[in-house]
């Protein structure tokens, strides 16, 4: 064992019989504060705290809390979901006249079913008599 | 039938071994010359008896028919004259034709066979043709230049009558006129 490993163990155990009785005599002291009421645990903050009492007004949490709401970043109500508070049986483009679609206008004419009349006729040539006309004509004569 | 025209091709069926001729149809006809035929005519319009002459017109107009595709009185004068040129011709009676005065109608046959001078061989012969045809008693009078009148059976003779007195085919259409428009 070297001189440097003498010296470190002779601290520790200095250490070691140090402590012990110094953890138990703050311990007692803190607890001896509580009993009677005095002192301020803020005084023995500086020592590992036991508790935090919730409803102590005096008491600084390390984390700090703020009743403000936080920063709002976008607004919650926005202008599309406003427009689209109409009824969702009424359709979207009438209840904005600016947009509304114009008039259907028929581009033909739906068939009727009727037949077609055609204007004209058939224009009327004097027929060419068949033989069996020209015979009746000539069978009809009769003398005077 | 043929296109509405009549096919003279084939008309005729030569059989000389059997020293028969017949039509299409299957009738025997038989070749005379026109001398012996005026003879025979002459002799039966003397008689007052053109029986044979009608009957033979009667076949002719069996011939016509029969190449017709429809009934000759639903045919224009035309396509009916068409067919009854081409069996008058086959026969050997000349070029028949019609003709319309008012409202009578008049064959004119051209170049016939001369018969009998009152032509009443060859009026016979078309009226049996044109009866058959029209399957209605009809009579063809003739009035002169190869011309027939074609009148009622029941007129026939009247209408002759005229014609013997010295009407012409004018005077007598006027005479049969003025009694349809009374």
């Amino acid at each position: 064992m070297t001189d440097r490993e003498d010296r470190l163990r002779s601290l520790l155990d200095k250490v070691r019989a140090k402590r012990p009785g110094e953890r138990e005599t703050h311990a007692a002291e803190a607890v001896d504060r509580l009993r009677t009421g005095s002192g301020t645990l803020a005084a023995s903050a500086s020592a590992v705290p036991l508790s935090d009492p919730p409803t102590s007004p005096q008491m600084e949490s390390p984390t700090r809390y703020s009743s403000q709401p936080p920063t709002v970043e976008r607004p919650l109500s926005v202008e599309p979901r406003a427009r689209s508070a109409a009824p969702p049986s009424q359709p979207a483009l009438a209840a904005s006249p600016s947009q509304r679609p114009a008039a259907i206008r028929p581009q033909s004419v739906a068939p009727t079913g009727q037949p077609v009349v055609y204007a004209t006729e058939q224009p009327e040539f004097p027929r060419p008599k068949t033989f069996g006309e020209l015979l009746e004509l000539t069978l009809s004569l009769r003398p005077r | 039938m043929h296109d509405g025209r009549f096919d003279p091709g084939g008309f005729y069926e030569f059989n000389l071994n059997g020293g028969m001729i017949r039509t299409r149809n299957g009738e025997r006809v038989v070749v005379l010359s026109e001398d012996v035929l005026s003879s025979l005519v002459a002799a039966a319009a003397r008689d007052g008896d053109l029986t044979p002459l009608r009957r033979l017109g009667e076949l002719l107009g069996e011939q016509a028919l029969a190449s017709l595709d429809r009934p000759a009185s639903v045919l224009s004068a035309e396509a009916v004259l068409g067919h009854v040129s081409a069996v008058t011709a086959l026969f050997g009676w000349g070029r028949a034709g019609f003709e319309r005065w008012g409202s009578a109608l008049v064959v004119a046959l051209r170049d016939k066979p001369e018969l009998d001078e009152d032509e009443l061989g060859a009026a016979a012969l078309l009226g049996g043709m044109f009866s058959e045809i029209s399957q209605r008693q009809v009579s063809c009078v003739p009035t002169g230049d190869s011309k027939f009148i074609m009148v009622d059976f029941e007129v026939a003779e009247t209408v002759w009558g005229w014609f013997k007195d010295g009407a012409d085919l004018p005077a007598i259409i006027g005479m049969l006129e003025a009694k349809r428009a009374s």
